[in-house]
């Protein structure tokens, strides 16, 4: 993957017409999860509309430090224009109440404290492009950065006390789990989201494809195996 | 195929099934459940209520023993506590710190773990297979790995007896000891069928199952709605875990379950040398419940943890670990995951993750170059754990966007390889404390050379199913899957830490019932196996002391 991948998605993939998807684009252009809620059990949906309709407030991270990793979530998952998943937002809520996903590397700090220093790094390298912060820094500064984080190849300061390769992969877990638990994000994939206590009958058998009859069509086909390569950006 | 709609056979001494209701999920018979006071000395306190703890309890409590588990997470109700939601389901996991390390750190939490009563159960996927009778021999067999005391005939009756009460689904089983099971095959959603057709194509045999699902009347438990969340926990109580099909059973017949309740030492009586009781943190408070045997099931990092964490006086280095042998010989199985793209819309978010398998790679076959071998499973990601599948490739920003934006296109197939048991795939105590100021788990792992054999060879069978499917491109993780060992079975004490009967070496009243005792793994998924070892257990404890 080269620099290019993070830029803004140079396809015209549809608009979507029905629900939000992040940046209004994918490839269900008329397929809202959330016009499905009440198909739901009463305490699924309490869980899933709370992620829309009640957006955790920032209370673990400073001023600052959300700055620069508001903008470091909305490069990693190209986020560029609204609506946005409030990716930080969840990121945030989850370490403010303590809870991990259940082991740490023996050379690498506390998740929280990795946050904390992922910050500090970004902010760092965005001085020695003199920009005050990573958040001030251009686009494509911001881009580049991401990508050397993402191959391990940042040094000096905070980044000599980190596992560069692990440091990304556990800050990656943290925004994976923010944007695509999301049900945003779901309408962009053409997931079926919850569904108890309904159900599936039509589940491809014997049918290959077949789809309940609330289940939308894609609209627009691109093998991205095949799509990523011919933009060069593998 | 024949197809076998409803129940076979019940099982006889379980009445788990019709204990729980059909439009409720929780347990109905609470209001009833004994309390037993803490110095009162029960028969058997069981410290977790996971695949082995479940077991035990339920049958001593039928053979009229007063029996006591402790659970260091809560009273799942799976009406008011589960949500059909992938993101909202991490409270079911251990996510409790672990360090981890070694050339082949094996990551933790929603990867191998469970907390609540029902233990890892309650979200693992539900595949139910049986080892083999090699299993129990590769040491005299295959020159690796080490040999059980006991055979794969001392197991059989178990088996069939856990798979009765589960129950478990699928077709004639033509590996290992071939048999039949209790329920049909599920039907199979397209997302496995292309598998399926990549493996004919390439001569591999798959069956369909075998998978702990119902697939008709059971009792009061519903039939599978096909919704796709088992790893979420079955809101539906179609999937089994301990929870439904050993717990409302074990309540009913007087046995007291304490959630919430962690354990944090089990005390040895120094003038007498045996077990007392167990020390326990509820609601921040400390108790110690009196006991005139313990059994620990806790999971093979929770097992060799509190063991360790036990030392005294009598035992310096922990209990059972005279002879250094707690925490070693923990194994993991490699579970490669390949997944594959596809013209048509696959939706393999539908259907349970567990459908179709293959055991034809199982045993040694010299010509491969390693020994032992590996199974062929599906597996279905939900979006979360897809984006691990293209986060692990590399992909962020738009490519992380446009692979998620195929996730429909997407089928994975994954195996199970048998990797070997090594003295320095160990559990220790790190330095780290938690909030009971018990220190937490330090889990070293590195892949031996068999082990990394396997893998290759495995991996390139999956490469040709999805040749064979026609897949237009496909996607490889490297990934481990359920630990075992920690504990184990053997011969004598400075070869394991308990004996064939479970009975910790040198301490004459505990004993460990969990994954943690299993001296090898096998290709096979752990659950079933760990719950015959305890249906096992229990019946020879049951006729010691009738006798
Ligand atoms: C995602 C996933 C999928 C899986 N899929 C499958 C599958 O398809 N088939 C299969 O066979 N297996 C599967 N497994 C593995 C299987 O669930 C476990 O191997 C099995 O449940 C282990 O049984 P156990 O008795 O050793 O421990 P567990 O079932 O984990 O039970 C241990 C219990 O002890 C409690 N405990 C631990 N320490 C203490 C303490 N100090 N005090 C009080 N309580 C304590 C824990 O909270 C837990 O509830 C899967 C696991 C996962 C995570
Ligand atoms: S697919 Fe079936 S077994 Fe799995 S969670 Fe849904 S209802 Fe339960």
């Amino acid at each position: 993957m080269n620099v290019e991948e993070a830029r803004p998605d140079p396809h015209d993939l549809p608009k979507q017409r029905a629900g939000i998807t992040p940046q209004m684009v994918g490839r269900y252009p008329t397929y809202d999860v959330l016009s499905q809620t009440s198909h739901w059990d009463e305490t699924t949906r309490r869980v899933v509309l709370d992620r829309v309709e009640n957006v955790p407030p920032i209370e673990f991270f400073t001023e600052g430090e959300a700055l620069t990793l508001d903008a470091f979530c909305n490069i990693v998952t190209a986020q560029d224009s609204e609506p946005r998943i409030a990716v930080l937002n969840y990121i945030d809520e989850k370490l403010q109440r303590g809870e991990r996903d259940g082991w740490r590397f023996f050379d690498m700090p506390d998740d929280d404290e990795l946050w904390r220093l992922v910050a500090r790094g970004l902010d760092e390298e965005a001085r020695h492009h003199a920009h005050d912060s990573f958040a001030d820094a251009p686009v494509e500064t911001q881009v580049g950065i991401v990508h050397r984080f993402s191959k391990a190849d940042l040094h000096g300061g905070v980044w000599e006390q980190v596992n560069l390769s692990r440091a990304f992969s556990v800050v990656m877990r943290y925004v994976a789990q923010a944007f695509y638990g999301h049900p945003w994000a779901w309408n962009e994939i053409g997931f079926g989201g919850p569904a108890y206590p309904r159900g599936y009958g039509a589940f491809g058998s014997p049918h290959l494809g077949e789809e309940e009859s609330w289940e939308a069509d894609e609209s627009a086909h691109y093998d991205p195996v095949r799509d990523v390569r011919q933009r060069g950006l593998d | 195929m024949t197809l076998l709609k409803g129940s076979v056979a019940m099982p006889r001494d379980n009445d788990s099934a019709f204990l729980l209701d059909k439009h409720k999920r929780g347990l109905q018979n609470l209001d009833r459940m004994a309390r037993y006071p803490l110095d009162e000395t029960v028969d058997m306190l069981i410290v977790g209520a996971g695949a082995g703890g479940g077991v035990l309890a339920q049958r001593l409590a039928r053979a009229g023993w007063r029996v006591v588990v402790l659970e260091r997470g809560p009273f799942w109700d799976p009406d008011r506590d589960w949500v059909s939601d992938e993101k909202g389901s991490s409270g079911l996991y251990w996510t409790e710190n672990r360090i981890i390390s070694g050339n082949d750190p094996i990551q933790m939490g929603k990867n191998n773990s469970g907390v609540g009563v029902g233990g890892s159960m309650t979200h693992f996927a539900g595949y139910t297979p049986r080892l083999h009778p090699s299993d129990f021999e590769t040491r005299t067999r295959d020159g690796v790995g080490v040999d059980w005391p006991i055979s794969y005939w001392e197991l059989q009756e178990s088996f069939e007896r856990v798979e009765r009460e589960l129950p478990v689904a699928g077709e004639f089983w033509p590996w290992g000891d071939p048999h039949g099971y209790p329920h049909g095959p599920h039907p199979v959603a397209g997302a496995a069928s292309v598998a399926w057709q990549g493996a004919r194509n390439h001569g591999i045999e798959m069956r369909v199952g075998p998978v702990a699902i119902t697939n008709g009347v059971f009792g009061n438990r519903p039939h599978c709605i096909y919704r796709g969340f088992c790893l979420e926990g079955c809101k539906v109580n179609a999937k089994a875990s301990p929870l439904i099909t050993h717990f409302p059973d074990a309540v009913e017949r007087g046995c007291e379950i304490r959630a919430d309740s962690m354990a944090t030492r089990v005390e040895v009586d120094d003038a007498t040398g045996r077990i007392s009781g167990v020390t326990y943190m509820t609601d921040g408070k400390e108790r110690f419940q009196r006991a005139a045997a313990v059994a620990v099931c806790g999971y093979a990092i929770e097992t060799p943890r509190l063991l360790l964490n036990s030392a005294c006086p009598r035992h310096p280095n922990g209990l059972g670990n005279n002879d250094d042998q707690v925490g070693r010989y923990v194994m993991v199985q490699g579970a490669t995951q390949t997944a594959a793209r596809f013209p048509e819309m696959l939706r393999m978010y539908k259907a349970p993750p567990p459908e179709i398998s293959s055991e034809q790679f199982y045993e040694t076959d010299e010509r491969r170059g390693f020994a032992r071998g590996f199974s062929i499973q599906t597996i279905s990601p939900m979006p979360i754990g897809w984006a691990e599948h293209v986060l692990a490739e590399g992909h962020w920003g738009q490519g992380l966007r446009e692979y998620m934006r195929d996730y429909n296109h997407w089928t994975v197939l994954g195996i199970l390889a048998e990797f070997l048991p090594q003295p320095e795939n160990r559990v220790t105590l790190a330095d780290v404390k938690d909030a009971n100021g018990m220190p937490v788990a330090h889990f070293n792992y590195n892949m031996c050379e068999n082990d990394h054999a396997i893998v290759d060879f495995a991996s390139d069978i999956l490469d040709k199913i999805w040749d064979g499917a026609r897949a237009q491109d496909t996607l490889t993780i490297d990934r481990y899957a359920h630990l075992v060992g920690g504990a184990r079975m053997g011969f004598s004490p400075d070869d394991s830490v308990v004996d064939s009967n479970h009975r910790v070496w040198g301490v004459d009243n505990l004993f460990v019932v969990d994954g943690a005792v299993l001296p090898t793994q096998g290709a096979a998924n752990p659950a079933l196996v760990i719950m015959a070892l305890a249906d096992r257990c229990a019946g020879l404890l049951a006729k010691k002391r009738a006798a």
